[in-house]
């Protein structure tokens, strides 16, 4: 294995993040070799350089205004939501009123009805009238009646005396 | 909030989770001061690291942070409070911040003396301030994966395989780009003369 080949585990190496048989590996190696370990020494001294950095604070102040930025932006929904839910719930209040008075709106316009069609109960439309059982109509043809074009009406009249009747002869043409 | 800052950095495993626990729970429940508690838990950490990943540009930083926190805000009805809360938080601050730096990509490269201000020192010296300077400046020229990797695992202090959970990816992989970081860095701090003091 070349020094080349060393330099990525040496890298490792120095903050222990080799697994233990690569790690004896590398022991191995820097013990025969004063080039890596030059570069275990450079390594070693970046990193205590980088590890300086963890120091570092930010200013208070950049913390508040993170902090006040998120907790106001996490009211401003808050307060769209309940204006939302007032809104939607009086939406559905006039759509429901006004679905209510349109089912029950007057049949046809008052101006053109009389008084009598106003009072008037609603037509059931909806509701089909019961069907009677069916009958047939049968007309029965009279016979015609008997003419009589030349003979005379004869018309019978009865008395309380039986021995007494009365015929009477009617002219079928109006005499 | 203090004590409770200080319980999570040192006090006992135990009473820490527990609290924690319970300020989920209440959290999820839509109490907005719980939730406050949450994030001034971990807002300097999260923070920290959005500069770090961004090279330092303290407002995209700041966005980044924000956006951290309220995804962390929309996602609170999946998170499972038994589970490692600073793996998962990280990971959406991973995320976030390669998000932003593609972006930023797009738009404009930052420069590496551009590689900013938005990071105090701990200490005022000229010689330490000259050395942070180079350091970030080499960080800046990291890909984005292994400059993702090294401050996990250098600056952030997780493993390698929590680093790997954190960038979702397999160890070997995030192994390698620790290892190529650290040998970038090494010949960029060799390479780039310090200035004059």
């Amino acid at each position: 294995m070349t020094c080349a080949k060393f330099e990525p585990l040496i890298a490792l190496y120095v903050e222990s993040d080799l697994a233990e048989r690569e790690q004896r590996l590398v022991e191995a190696h820097l013990k025969t070799c004063a080039v890596c370990r030059e570069f275990a020494a450079d390594i070693c001294d970046s990193q205590t350089a980088l590890k300086e950095l963890r120091m570092d604070f930010v200013e208070e102040s950049a913390l508040h205004e993170v902090r006040a930025e998120v907790l106001n932006q996490l009211s401003i929904p808050r307060k769209t939501v309940a204006w939302s839910k007032y809104a939607i719930a009086a939406m559905l209040f006039v759509g429901l009123w006004a679905g209510w008075l349109w089912r029950t709106r007057p049949a046809a316009t008052p101006d053109l009805q009389p008084v009598a069609a106003l009072i008037a109960p609603p037509p059931l439309a909806m509701a089909p009238p019961p069907q009677r059982p069916r009958t047939r109509v049968v007309r029965h043809r009279r016979p015609p009646a008997p003419t009589f074009q030349s003979e005379p009406l004869v018309v019978k009249m009865i008395t309380d005396d039986p021995q007494v009747v009365i015929y009477w002869l009617v002219s079928q043409n109006g005499g | 909030m203090q004590e409770l800052a200080l319980l999570m950095e040192s006090g006992s495993v135990d009473a820490r989770d527990q609290e924690f626990v319970r300020l989920v729970k209440q959290a999820k429940a839509g109490d907005i001061a719980a939730f406050e508690a949450i994030l001034r838990l971990y807002e300097r950490r999260v923070l920290l690291t959005a500069l770090r990943l961004l090279n330092r540009n303290l407002e995209d930083a700041k966005d980044a942070a924000q956006q951290v926190f309220l995804r962390l805000h929309r996602s609170l009805g999946q998170l499972d409070e038994n589970r490692h809360f600073a793996s998962w938080l990280y990971r959406i601050t991973v995320n976030v911040c390669r998000d932003m730096t593609r972006a930023r990509a797009r738009r404009s490269a930052l420069s590496l003396e551009e590689a900013g201000a938005g990071l105090v020192a701990a200490a005022d010296d000229p010689v330490r301030s000259e050395q942070r300077r180079i350091i970030y400046a080499a960080l800046a020229t990291l890909p984005e994966r292994e400059r993702t990797a090294i401050v996990l695992r250098d600056l952030e202090g997780f493993t390698t395989s929590e680093a790997a959970r954190i960038m979702g990816c397999s160890e070997v992989t995030v192994r390698s780009h620790i290892s190529n970081a650290r040998v970038k860095i090494r010949k960029f701090v060799q390479r780039r003369p310090r200035r004059p003091l």
